[in-house]
């Protein structure tokens, strides 16, 4: 029996191929770059840009290892360093971001305190301010403290950083629990220790690591603060490619390609897990769905 | 016949909602689809609205086949369980609504607003939004918003499932009177059978996707055609009792061995003649037609009265024998006290008997 | 997590007596529980906005060894009376204008064609939605590359219907477009998902009753649809108002403000007046000037906020 309409709301597999069309156009430019990273630097330089070549992984290994000429051996990069700074500043700031987020969080979704809205506000100020407004003091602070170049201080940055941040998303979770379930619980004599962490973590635990895994993209991506703020030994991913991009004459394209597809993967794998808590995270907890 | 079914199936992957099911409303007739959740009354109509696209068998509006017709094709007009008024429109924009597609002129619009409003009542909300509208008011506009133009037939889905129950009283009488009015094929969905048996010129009760019996209310009332129907239909539910035929005297006198021990000499339908003896029957009796004496008698079994639940002008009581449950409702000058010994008399043609098969025993009217 | 030690405190605390006691009461519990966010918050954020506000009444240089004098409000005139900073504004009002628009035209294109539920939508999706993801870095690097003049596929492709070699940011307007196109592809998906969002709250039996009464396309768009989604675009506008208005990375990676200083948005002219040309104080001041319209538009945005979410009750 042909099918001569559709009912409301559904689509087929032609449906699908004209999507895939579209979002296909979309990543492009994101595929553009993985293939460039792939080829050698007279294919990345080709007039006609080649959309079929030979792959190499030279371009990934330089990266990493540079090949001297005159030993004829190769030698470690920087870019390892780079790698481990984003991620030992990402996981170290957004966790105690995390923990203090969420300690708060409860706070202003159980204990509002007077002017509750008012403080929620200020927090969001902060994380919707343009970081140059704050980085002229936090520079001239961090030049007395000699926290600048410090992993100490970049970290503790990134923790203020994440904080707002923290606390708007985990208090829209905390906002989203019944709160009978504490009381039942209270009634039954559980501590407020208790109540917090047998009754109400577990039941944001997703919430939570939605949080964190949010904040990990957030302060990975970041470029402003890591800029002005980190120094040789604690320079982050982002800081280094655009070093590469604005250094000597010739950028080396291939090579720059390379290293944003290494700093993309994580990426994917998390904007594929994350799908369904996009919306109230990049939004910061105000709009859930 | 305007509204035809002819082999309707509908499968959701391995799931048969609806199950090669046929049915007729016939021009001004009211049809209800009644049964419990899940039966597939609401996909049933769904598919003759085309919100959902039947799997097999055909569907005739006014005798042309409209399976493949979408459904702002098929000319229908219907009322949502939800009332699906929209939000950002007033009443009166709501009632007007579905006159767009007609190019009507606005004079003749606003003409015709004015007599739904007046008709159900809504002139003094015109102005306001569903949002501020009462749930009674909600519905009267959901309805109004299905008669206003004149559509092939009318469907409802559960129209007053969401409505408290004096309001649901009103609202029932109502939307009859208006109906009456309407003279169109009209099928309502409803899981209530009071609605069904007030609303409706015929009844179709569904079990898992089948037409279990399709009658006059009267008749699926009075004569059930199987156990299904004869369970679900009527409060408090029917009494069925599981017994043995041991016995037939002629004119439809039988002797049935009830489980526990006690037997029985009832009149029921002279086809019980056609049965073997030890045949497994069930037999149903309404608890309104049961009686009580105190003394022996050949019609009836020995009780106990459990539980005694007034209710105003009657008074529900709960039987037991030792085996079964049995309820029997009478009038509330009957004394009844809880504990007594009482005889349950089974009077001659009140008592329906199921087969095996759970099908009726009936001689043709 | 020693501020979790609250337990039972009502007779702990009273027993002990004194400030422990005072501290632990069940009063003071949001509060207690709230002191390290706002003393790192402090700290690392509120504390330095004084300091600069601070800076902002005096001539302090940091590149110079000079004791800064007070100079009232002298840089916030001086920052006000500046062509320069007037002609940044209209930068930044031109990018974010264009840049909010385009996100807003291609989000809703984009919203609408995932609204339906359709085989492997996940998927597509995730394709759509990577470039939001990304660091500004990254899409700066990608366009960068993709403007080169000589190899730039976006370049060569031009090329194919120019005669002249086409050099993508060598006019203001090209480079301003650029940003705008590297800005928008990055941003449109967030528009999408807000749109998204509104789009799936539509209850389907308002669609089924709209199709019953043969409602047109048209109609059925603006009277069920776009209520639906009218306060999450202006979130939408909002947020990304106010996101944009802080453009620095992209800027910096793809024009670095140039050709000229065509580009130069706010928050760059704010980065070079402080770390290049070390204007401290006076730097001080204009970021006092941006802060305040953020808290602006941070208000409205709240308020849009609240607002939908009495709608929705």
């Amino acid at each position: 029996m042909a099918r001569k309409y559709r009912e409301i709301g559904k689509a087929g597999w032609g449906y699908t191929a004209i999507t895939s069309v579209v979002g296909f156009i979309y990543f492009f430019p994101v595929l553009w770059i993985i293939l460039t990273a792939f080829k050698t630097r007279t294919d990345a330089l080709a007039v006609p840009p080649k959309l079929f070549f030979t792959p190499t992984l030279e371009n990934f290994t330089s990266v990493f290892f540079r090949a001297s000429i005159t030993t004829g051996t190769s030698q470690a990069t920087d870019m390892g360093l780079y790698f481990f700074n984003s991620i030992f500043i990402a996981f170290t700031s957004v966790g105690l971001a995390l923990i203090v987020g969420t300690l708060a969080a409860y706070a202003f979704s159980r204990y509002p305190l007077r002017g509750n809205d008012t403080y929620l506000f200020i927090i969001l100020t902060t994380r919707m301010m343009p970081p140059i407004v704050v980085i002229i003091p936090i520079f001239l602070m961090f030049r007395l403290s000699g926290l600048a170049g410090s992993y100490w201080g970049i970290i503790l940055l990134y923790t203020a950083f994440n904080i707002p941040f923290s606390i708007w998303l985990v208090k829209s979770f905390f906002d989203e629990l019944n709160p009978e379930i504490e009381d039942a619980a209270r009634m039954d004599g559980a501590s407020e220790r208790r109540v917090f962490f047998r009754f109400c973590i577990p039941q944001i635990l997703a919430g939570l690591s939605a949080t964190f895994v949010f904040g990990l993209i957030l302060t990975w991506n970041e470029f402003l603060f890591a800029l002005l703020l980190t120094g040789v030994e604690t320079r982050t991913v982002p800081v280094a490619m655009a070093r590469t991009l604005g250094g000597e004459v010739g950028v080396d394209y291939g090579l720059l390609a390379a290293i944003v597809t290494l700093f993309l993967v994580p990426i994917f794998f998390v904007t594929f897990l994350l799908q369904n808590q996009l919306l109230r995270g990049v939004t910061f907890g105000t709009v859930k769905k | 016949m305007t509204i035809e079914l002819k082999k309707l199936t509908k499968r959701f992957g391995s799931l048969t909602a609806v199950d090669a099911i046929d049915l007729d409303v016939g021009d001004g007739e009211v049809l209800c689809l009644l049964g419990p959740s899940g039966c597939g009354k609401t996909t049933t109509l769904r598919m003759v609205a085309g919100l959902e696209y039947a799997t097999e068998g055909d569907i005739y509006l006014q005798g042309a086949r409209v399976n493949d017709l979408a459904p702002r094709d098929r000319n229908v007009a219907m009322s949502f369980q939800f009332y699906a008024l929209y939000p950002s429109l007033s009443v009166a924009e709501n009632l007007a609504f579905p006159l767009h597609a007609d190019g009507l002129s606005r004079a003749e619009i606003e003409q015709r607003v004015k007599r739904i409003s007046d008709t159900l009542q809504l002139d003094k909300i015109l102005t306001r939004t569903p949002g501020q509208l009462a749930e009674g008011e909600k519905q009267r506009v959901a309805v109004g918003r299905s008669i206003i133009r004149d559509p092939q037939c009318f469907l409802f889905d559960e129209p007053l499932s969401r409505l408290d129950v004096q309001l649901r009283e009103e609202m029932r009488g109502e939307i009859k009177e208006v109906l009456q009015d309407l003279s169109k094929p009209t099928v309502i969905v409803t899981h209530d059978q009071l609605e069904a048996l007030t609303m409706a010129d015929r009844i179709a009760v569904m079990r898992d996707g089948r037409i279990e019996q399709v009658d006059t209310p009267h008749n699926v009332f009075q004569s059930p055609e199987n156990l299904f129907v004869a369970g679900f239909i009527g409060t408090p539910q029917m009494n069925l009792l599981p017994a043995t035929l041991t016995g037939t005297n002629g004119h439809g006198t039988a002797d049935f061995a009830i489980a526990g021990g006690q037997s029985m000499t009832i009149e029921v339908d002279p086809r019980i003649a056609d049965l073997a003896q030890g045949a497994n029957v069930t037999l149903g009796i309404r608890p309104r037609n049961l009686e009580i004496s105190h003394d022996p008698a050949p019609d009836g079994i020995s009780t106990k009265i459990d539980i005694v639940e007034p209710m105003g002008a009657e008074t529900l009581a709960h039987l037991s024998d030792g085996q079964h449950d049995l309820r029997l409702v009478a009038d509330w000058r009957v004394p009844l006290s809880e504990g007594d010994q009482v005889h349950t008399r089974f009077p001659p043609g009140a008592t329906h008997v199921f087969t095996e098969n759970e099908q009726v025993l009936r001689s043709a009217p | 997590m020693a501020e979790l030690a609250t337990d039972n405190l009502g007779t702990q605390g009273a027993a002990r007596g004194g400030f422990g006691a005072w501290l632990l009461d069940p009063k003071r519990r949001g509060a207690l529980l709230v002191t390290p966010a706002i003393t790192i918050l402090f700290v690392m954020n509120i504390f330095p906005l004084m300091w600069s506000f601070g800076l902002s009444f005096f001539n302090y240089k940091a590149s110079s060894p000079r004791v800064p004098s007070f100079r009232g409000l002298s840089n916030y005139e001086r920052v006000l009376t500046d062509d320069k900073t007037w002609e940044r504004f209209q930068t930044t009002a031109v990018i974010v204008g264009s840049s909010v628009l385009l996100q807003l035209i291609v989000g809703f294109l984009l919203a609408l064609m995932f609204a339906k539920a359709f085989p492997l939508r996940r998927i597509v999706l995730m394709l759509v939605l990577t470039p939001m993801m990304l660091s500004f870095v990254s899409v700066g690097v990608f366009f960068k590359l993709f403007y080169e003049p000589t190899f730039g596929i976006v370049s060569y492709v031009m090329n194919l219907f120019t005669t002249e070699k086409f050099v993508m940011l060598g006019s203001p307007a090209g480079a301003i477009a650029g940003i705008v196109i590297a800005d928008a592809w990055m941003w449109s998906p967030f528009v999408m998902l807000l749109v998204l969002a509104g789009l799936v709250s539509v209850p389907k039996y308002l669609y089924e009753a709209a199709e019953i009464d043969r409602a047109s396309s048209w109609r059925t768009f603006w009277t069920i649809t776009f209520p639906y989604i009218k306060s999450l675009l202006l979130l939408a506008i909002l947020f990304r108002t106010i996101e944009t208005f802080k453009l620095f990375d992209i800027v910096y990676i793809i024009t670095e403000g140039g050709p000229g200083s065509s580009t130069e948005t706010i928050a760059v002219f704010l980065y070079r007046n402080a770390f290049q040309f070390f204007q401290t104080s006076r730097s001080a001041a204009l970021a006092y000037i941006v802060l305040f319209i953020v808290i602006v538009l941070t208000n409205l945005y709240l308020y849009a906020v609240n607002r939908r979410a009495q709608e929705a009750n």
